[in-house]
C-alpha cells in the first residue's frame, strides 16, 4: 500500500475532504503540481482548475476529483491542507449555469482593468474547471 | 374600573400576542443554532488561513503590499456598518448604529458602506442616500462578503478611503451581544503574525515566492474575516431576538394575569352587588 499523508480540503462553508491521500494534484499559479508524502515544506498558490487526488476512505483506495475555486495548498511534514474558495464534486457541477458563468465573465472582461480583469479571470477559470471536471469544454 | 367585558377582550388580545412572540422565540432558537452551526463549519478555514499567514509574515522580511501601507491620508475614513436585515430584536440593532454614530462624532469624514437593511436604512436617512450596500441575508453570505471586500479593498488602492473599519456585533454570550469596532485596513503585521509562533516551521519553500503568495492570501484573509462578520451579526441578531421575544412572552404573561385578577374582582363585586341587591328587594318586601 502507499504511503499516505493527512489531507484535509477546506472551504469556507465546509470541509470537503478529511482523510489520507496518497497523491494531491493541484494546480497553482505556477502549473499543476503534484504532492507526495514527505513533501518539503511548501505553500502555494491555486488558481480555479481541477484538483484530483489519490485518497483512502475506509481502507481503499479511491479516486477524488473536485473543481476548486482560487486558493492555497499548504504541505507540511506531518500533513497537507487544501483551502479554497468552493469545491464542488462531478454531481455538484451545474454544466449550462457553468457555461453561463463563463460567458458573462468574458464579457465583463472586455470593459474591465486591472484587479477586476484578474477576478473575472477567476470566473472563467472556475467556470472552465466545472465544465473540465465534467467532460465538456 | 373597566367593566367585564372589556378586561376579557384586553386579555384575548394579548393572548395573541403572546402566542406571536412565543412562535418567533421558537423560530429564532431554531435559527440560531442553525447560524452557530455556520460559524462552527466556518472554523477549520478560519484556522488554517491564519496559520498560513503566521508562517509567511515569518518568511517574508519587509512587506509591500498596499493593503499593509498606509493609505491616502487626506481621504475620508471608511466604515463598514453591518447590522441585520429585520428588526424586532430588542436594542440589536440600535446599539450598532449608535456605534457607528459614535465613530463618526470621533471623524467626520466618513465613506459608508453598509450590510444589512437596518445599517442602510440608517445612513440612507443621515443623507447618503447612494453609499455601497448589502442585506445581510443573501443567497450566498460568502459571494456576497467577497464582494464588499472587492469594493472597499479597490477604493483603498485607489486613494478614495484611507482606511477600513468594521463596526459589527459580537457574540459574547446568547445573553449579551455588543458592537465591535475593528480596524481592517491597513492590516497590521501583528495581527496576522500572531507574535507566539514567529519562526516557520522548518525551510518552507513557496510558489511562486513568499510575497505573490502574500499578495493572494491578504484579500482572502480580509473577504473571509467580513465573511465571518456576517456569520457573528445572523448568530447575535438571533440571539436578541430570542431574548427579546422570550421577555415580551413573559411580560404578556405577566400583564394577563393582573388583568386576570382585575376581572375576577370586578366579576365578584358585580356578583356581590346583585346579590345585596336582591337581599335588599326581598327586605323590602319583608318589611313592607
Amino acid at each position: 500500500m502507499a504511503s499516505t499523508i493527512p489531507f484535509k480540503l477546506i472551504t469556507p462553508t465546509k470541509v470537503i475532504f478529511d482523510g489520507a491521500a496518497e497523491l494531491v494534484i493541484a494546480v497553482t499559479t505556477e502549473g499543476e503540481e503534484g504532492i507526495l508524502p514527505s513533501h518539503a515544506p511548501f505553500l502555494a498558490a491555486l488558481k480555479p482548475g481541477v484538483l484530483r487526488a489519490n485518497v483512502q476512505a475506509e481502507g481503499k483506495s479511491e479516486r477524488l476529483e473536485l473543481a476548486t475555486g482560487e486558493g492555497f495548498l499548504q504541505a507540511l511534514p506531518d500533513r497537507l491542507t487544501v483551502l479554497v474558495d468552493e469545491a464542488l464534486r462531478f454531481d455538484d457541477v451545474d454544466v449550462a449555469a457553468a457555461k453561463e458563468e463563463r460567458d458573462r465573465a468574458l464579457e465583463r472582461q472586455k470593459t474591465a482593468t486591472g484587479e477586476q480583469f484578474a477576478r473575472e479571470q477567476a470566473v472563467v477559470d472556475f467556470a472552465n474547471a466545472k465544465l473540465r471536471l465534467t467532460g465538456h469544454t | 374600573m373597566p367593566s367585564v367585558k372589556d378586561l376579557r377582550e384586553r386579555i384575548r388580545s394579548l393572548k395573541n400576542t403572546q402566542q406571536i412572540t412565543k412562535a418567533m422565540k421558537q423560530v429564532a432558537a431554531a435559527k440560531i443554532r442553525r447560524a452557530e452551526q455556520a460559524q462552527k463549519e466556518a472554523r477549520p478555514y478560519a484556522d488554517t488561513l491564519s496559520e498560513m499567514l503566521r508562517d509567511l509574515m515569518a518568511s517574508v522580511g519587509s512587506v509591500d503590499h498596499p493593503f499593509m501601507k498606509p493609505g491616502n491620508a487626506s481621504a475620508p475614513h471608511g466604515l463598514i456598518l453591518m447590522t441585520a436585515d429585520k428588526g424586532l430584536a430588542g436594542a440589536f440593532n440600535s446599539n450598532i448604529i449608535r456605534a457607528g454614530e459614535l465613530y463618526v462624532r470621533a471623524t467626520p469624514q466618513v465613506a459608508w458602506y453598509t450590510v444589512g437593511v437596518k445599517a442602510r436604512n440608517f445612513v440612507r436617512r443621515s443623507g447618503h442616500p447612494d453609499h455601497p450596500t448589502w442585506v445581510l441575508n443573501a443567497p450566498s453570505k460568502i459571494e456576497a462578503a467577497r464582494e464588499v471586500a472587492h469594493r472597499v479593498t479597490d477604493d483603498f488602492v485607489a486613494g478614495k478611503i484611507s482606511n477600513i473599519t468594521l463596526i459589527s456585533p459580537k457574540l459574547i454570550s446568547m445573553l449579551s451581544q455588543k458592537p465591535e469596532t475593528r480596524a481592517l485596513v491597513p492590516i497590521a503585521r501583528d495581527a496576522v503574525a500572531g507574535g507566539e509562533q514567529a519562526c516557520p516551521k522548518g525551510a518552507v519553500e513557496f510558489a511562486p515566492s513568499p510575497e505573490a503568495v502574500l499578495s493572494r492570501l491578504l484579500p482572502k484573509y480580509l473577504e473571509f474575516t467580513i465573511f465571518s462578520a456576517m456569520l457573528e451579526t445572523d448568530a447575535a441578531f438571533f440571539a436578541a431576538q430570542l431574548l427579546a421575544m422570550n421577555n415580551a412572552t413573559d411580560n404578556a404573561g405577566k400583564l394577563i394575569d393582573e388583568l386576570t385578577i382585575q376581572m375576577n374582582n370586578a366579576r365578584q363585586a358585580a356578583i356581590t352587588k346583585e346579590l345585596l341587591e336582591i337581599v335588599g328587594g326581598a327586605e323590602a318586601l319583608v318589611n313592607g
